[in-house]
């Protein structure tokens, strides 16, 4: 349905601060067809290499200017993810990921106004970190 | 040539505008190209903040509706109902967010809302003051899947014939009125490894007549679920659930209430018709019973594009428009 819409290609790249390699992140859309606020979206699940990684190092922008843990965005009606815009998914991993392809799972929950249980989007890909 | 009138619903480009090919301005550019007098929005999709969007967007909107002459009929609006994970919201909560959507639709010059299947029915009758003042209709979707005889439906339906007010309607989705199941959807399903003995088991209830929507909701009969290999085999009955096949007459008794039409399509074939829909003998109906309100095209075949072909919605709008038209 919308599972197209959840990875964006050439959008995986490892995350520098101050010189150091604090993580990685990835680029995605709403699998939905309307933006909602962050309290709505119920959960993000991400695999690399067929590793799932860790919920509590996952943080979600809806902008790429401001970051949420999981745990934050369940409150978070303040700020929407709106409908066509890129969020960024990003992965606190020092060091981040080793240069060359890694095969991403990108999983994404929400909660539809009309519909009783919370609707997921995925999609695997294979993308390059340079 | 009758009284009824075509719009566009912009859920028919939503793939057109998330991948960029087409801004809001775009979209009703389009429309007035082809000749369609109104159109419908999801504000929640083309509007950012809503319901409190900013008044430059108001103004942007109302620039781009001044410049292509193109009518706001309908504005889709939805209440989430399930904004925290641990609670639905109370009434109140919920009353509040409906009053600020139809100080928002206002602002934008729609005419009516549109309240999505399953919004609750008990802050209607407190909001009515606010619609009547602002002069804005709460209309409730009758989709498929969730029609008529659906409870929650019904209980909305049940205070419109109480009130008896101009502010409060239906609009209804021709997907209600399914001769066959979609087959865009069949063939996205099979794709992805459906069985096929559940597309004839399905087809052949609707060439009976009925449809799947008791069966989709239920346990399943015995004979189905022997079929049943995968996830994606139950998926598809589900959606299947989706299709209603009613005959026009369930509207007779509505039909006073009813303020606007969801045009679904998900195919238009070579012949120029909708595969699923036979829109020339509802138009007839329609005719017949003096409706004088918009069918607003609604394009969902979009969904089930197969992997790696590209959505047209531009090419599927305008074609069932021409039909439309020649209904008309």
């Amino acid at each position: 349905m919308f599972d197209n819409y959840v990875l964006t290609d050439n959008s995986l790249e490892n995350v520098k601060k101050d010189g150091e390699i604090t993580g990685y992140k990835m680029r995605t859309r709403i699998t939905y067809y309307r933006g909602i606020p962050l309290s709505m979206v119920h959960d993000i699940q991400v695999e690399v290499d067929g590793q799932e990684v860790p919920r509590e190092r996952i943080r979600f922008s809806p902008d790429g200017e401001i970051y949420f843990t999981l745990e934050e965005m369940k409150t978070v009606t303040s700020y929407k993810w709106e409908y066509g815009q890129e969020g960024i998914v990003y992965v606190e991993q020092p060091g981040g990921l080793a240069p060359g392809e890694h095969k991403i799972k990108l999983t994404q929950v929400s909660r539809v106004a009309y519909i009783p249980v919370p609707f997921s989007g995925t999609q695997t890909k294979t993308l390059t970190v340079n | 040539m009758s009284s009824i009138k075509r719009a566009v619903s912009l859920y028919s480009y939503q793939d057109e505008y998330v991948r960029g090919k087409l801004t809001l301005e775009g979209c009703l550019q389009e429309l007035a190209e082809i000749g369609v007098e109104g159109v419908e929005v999801i504000t929640d999709q083309m509007f950012h903040n809503t319901p409190e969007t900013d008044d430059a967007s108001i103004k942007n909107w109302k620039r781009i509706v001044e410049e292509t002459g193109i009518v706001p009929v309908c504005n889709d609006i939805f209440i989430n109902t399930n904004l925290y994970h641990n609670r639905m919201l109370t009434k109140k909560e919920n009353l509040d967010f409906l009053k600020k959507e139809l100080v928002q639709a206002s602002k934008l010059g729609f005419p009516m809302v549109r309240l999505v299947s399953a919004t609750p029915a008990d802050i209607i009758e407190e909001a009515l003051p606010l619609a009547e003042e602002l002069n804005v209709i709460m209309a409730l979707e009758v989709h498929a899947g969730m029609a008529l005889d659906n409870a929650l439906t019904k209980k909305f339906t049940d205070i419109m014939f109480k009130l008896d007010s101009p502010y409060l309607g239906l609009v209804v989705d021709t997907g209600i009125f399914c001769r066959r199941h979609p087959r865009v959807s069949t063939a996205f399903f099979l794709d992805q490894g459906l069985n096929p003995e559940i597309v004839k088991y399905i087809d052949d209830i609707f060439a009976s007549g009925d449809d799947p929507l008791e069966l989709s909701h239920n346990k399943l009969p015995e004979d189905l679920e022997k079929m049943v290999r995968s996830r994606i085999d139950r998926e598809y009955i589900l959606f299947a659930g989706g299709y209603e096949n009613k005959d026009f007459s369930v509207l007779d008794p509505y039909m006073p209430y009813v303020k606007h039409f969801h045009g679904k399509f998900w195919e238009m074939t070579e012949e120029g018709t909708e595969y699923s829909i036979p829109y020339k003998e509802l138009i007839e109906y329609l005719k017949e019973k003096g409706y004088d309100g918009y069918i607003a095209s609604e394009y969902e075949g979009g969904r089930f594009a197969l992997p790696g072909t590209e959505i047209d919605a531009v090419a599927q709008v305008r074609k069932q428009q021409d039909m439309l038209r020649s209904y008309i």
